[in-house]
């Protein structure tokens, strides 16, 4: 995992880009936990999400999940692609895997989210 | 605590039973267990999985003429009528609140086991390849996934299913639905051609109640606990909540979601 990536305990990471904005996925764990995914729904571009609040959701072939924003702004750009490419999630999913780009209303909020060591020891700590 | 709360509620209509089942995963968050709701339907209907377009629900001839109601778990659709229908509320912190698959295989081979011992050829499908596109078939019980039961048939290689569930996986809590088919569903068209449990048991199911808490005493001691019984039914103690979460269920912006 990349040493720029936060990620929230609900499992999405984010990355703060040099533009005042911050693309967010999902972490390779949660990828790998909800297996054969068949559906995504990203959220509408102009969206003001709280920290925290559903941003979309995803089904594979036995349950439907959530996605929710890591830190509270506005959706600024969705990934288009992935709704017709979801194998993408688990080739790449902190690249080419990419959800949402956000512009956060606090550009220090992702700094008191979890560092990839913390998240670590959070999905080691998950029941099994 | 360890354990399972569960209530048997009266036959209800699908958004009364999908609000319900809202309401009893937020109780299970609440509560901190494990909660339980198993219930029929008080008309035929379908429930169609969380995101299953509508366009093909209309197509399926197999279903023309029965309500509809979105269910907030995934997995195919259902006809609902010969079915004894079950929702589990589980906290993600729980050791079944992990690995979607282990909620899955908790009941499934708990209904299994408790079938074999009346000698009932019960067993869980190993799934079909991911790339045969069984996710494409609209009706659940024409799907095999991983784990699903079935009943096994010398004719049929995937045997008759006869118990699928899917889930909802929320923030703090994970419900699943499940649906045990009991009799060949009187409903028209292709629905038809799937029996139930008693339409293949080889020997006596006996009553329904009873079977039922064997089952889920058996997934209890799985965490060595118990099963306890409320009366009353869980929509009678919900009643003031549970009008609004079913008028989402019942409006038209939730049903063509997609």
């Amino acid at each position: 995992m990349a040493a720029d990536l936060r990620f929230a305990k609900t499992h999405e990471w984010i990355r703060p880009e040099g533009d005042g904005l911050a693309t967010v996925g999902i972490s390779a764990y949660a990828v790998e936990a909800l297996t054969d995914l068949v559906f995504m729904q990203l959220p509408e571009v102009g969206r003001k999400v709280k920290a925290g609040e559903s941003i979309g959701e995803i089904e594979s072939v036995k349950a439907v999940s959530d996605f929710y924003a890591p830190v509270s702004g506005e959706i600024v750009e969705v990934n288009q692609a992935l709704p017709n490419a979801l194998e993408t999630l688990g080739q790449d999913p902190y690249g080419a895997g990419w959800l949402v780009r956000i512009r956060p209303d606090d550009a220090a909020e992702a700094a008191g989210l979890l560092d990839a060591a913390a998240y670590d020891s959070l999905v080691k700590s998950q029941p099994h | 605590m360890s354990g399972l709360i569960a209530w048997w509620d009266e036959p209800a209509s699908g958004p009364d039973n999908m609000a319900a089942d809202e309401l009893l995963a937020a109780e299970s968050l609440r509560l901190d267990r494990v909660l339980v709701r198993i219930y029929r339907w008080c008309e035929p209907a379908v429930s169609l999985g969380g995101f299953q377009r509508l366009a093909d629900a209309r197509r399926c001839v197999a279903i023309a003429g029965l309500p509809l109601v979105r269910r907030p778990s995934g997995g195919g659709a259902i006809v609902h009528g010969s079915d004894l229908t079950y929702a589990v509320a589980v906290p993600r912190g729980h050791p079944w609140g992990g690995d979607p698959q282990r909620l899955y295989d908790v009941f499934h081979e708990s209904f299994a086991d408790l079938l074999r011992e009346r000698g009932i050829a019960a067993t869980r499908h190993p799934g079909r390849d991911p790339g045969a596109g069984d996710e494409s078939r609209f009706l659940c019980f024409d799907r095999r996934a991983r784990g699903d039961l079935v009943v096994e048939a010398g004719d049929l290689p995937d045997g008759h299913k006869i118990l699928g569930s899917a889930q909802r996986r929320l923030q703090a809590a994970v419900l699943q639905h499940g649906s045990l088919l009991l009799d060949r569903p009187t409903a028209p068209g292709e629905s038809g051609q799937h029996p139930g449990l008693r339409d293949l048991a080889t020997s006596e199911v006996g009553p329904l109640r009873p079977l039922v808490a064997s089952w889920l005493e058996r997934i209890a001691r799985r965490v060595a606990g118990a099963v306890d019984w409320r009366d009353g039914g869980f929509l009678a103690t919900r009643a003031d909540e549970w009008a609004a979460a079913a008028s989402r269920y019942r409006g038209e912006a939730w049903l063509t979601r997609r």
